[in-house]
């Protein structure tokens, strides 16, 4: 591990800071296979959301062709992101510029 | 969750098998959706791809095991908590190949709607479709009846 740059600025300090914390976004892609009913399904499996949020984020997928599902820690982000592609969701992790 | 059995009709549903079977063994080497590893380690990158083809494999075993000599014998599949969810990402791997190699000029939205010139498909991709279809009313049974979800 190298030593900290003296010289960075406090931006890029900030954000490399909240990357590491929980700045990370679980997303689902669309695909033109996997049925609603299915998606929901996998949705409240994995991360345990009533009827309703299933269906507002499979929906979101469905029409906006993707949503984010879950936002978090990068450890938490990449074991969901392997749990959805195990039940062949696309699934991928992005770094959560907004935080 | 509960056991359920579904009488199939054998007529209908041996067909389909060869090409279910076909599609299985071409996912072999293969994941049914090409996986985003959110790593660029090599040694990590490799274990999450290993690990999901083991379960793929698992997976389609389970569901290619419903359909033994006794499942020609009786037309009977039976579902429950411990195949439930095997079968249902199994399904969804052959559809997804199914969709990828027999059905790729259809149109989505004529393909979820199930407005498809039957008559005018070659007799694979006609085959290749009614198994399609088939897997996913496998799928909405298992979905309506076994509420998987509710099994954390």
């Amino acid at each position: 591990m190298t030593a900290p740059n003296p010289f960075q600025s406090p931006a890029e300090s900030t954000a490399t800071t909240t990357l590491l914390q929980g700045g990370w976004n679980v997303v689902v892609l669309n695909d033109p296979v996997n049925l609603m009913s299915y998606v929901v399904m996998v949705f409240r499996k994995v991360f345990g959301f009533d009827e309703t949020r299933a269906r507002k984020h499979m929906l979101e997928v469905h029409e906006l062709g993707r949503s984010v599902v879950w936002t978090g820690v990068r450890e938490q982000a990449e074991a969901y992101v392997f749990t959805l592609q195990q039940w062949h969701l696309s699934a991928v992790l992005e770094a959560n510029d907004a935080h | 969750m509960t056991r359920i059995e579904v009488k199939l009709n054998l007529d209908a549903v041996a067909p389909l098998l060869d090409v279910m079977k076909a599609a299985a063994d071409d996912l072999g080497p293969m994941l049914a959706v090409d996986a985003h590893v959110p790593d660029h380690d090599v040694e990590l990158a490799h274990s999450w791809r290993t690990e999901l083809m083991s379960g793929q494999r698992s997976d389609l075993a389970v569901l290619l095991g419903m359909f033994d000599s006794d499942f020609f014998a009786t037309g009977v599949i039976a579902l429950d908590p411990t195949n439930c969810e095997p079968i249902l990402r199994a399904c969804t791997a052959i559809r997804l190949r199914l969709r990828a190699v027999h059905l790729r000029e259809l149109d989505d939205e004529n393909l979820e709607a199930g407005e498809i010139d039957l008559e005018s498909m070659p007799e694979l991709q006609r085959r290749a479709f009614a198994a399609y279809a088939f897997l996913a009313t496998l799928q909405e049974v298992i979905i309506s009846h076994l509420d998987p979800a509710s099994g954390g």
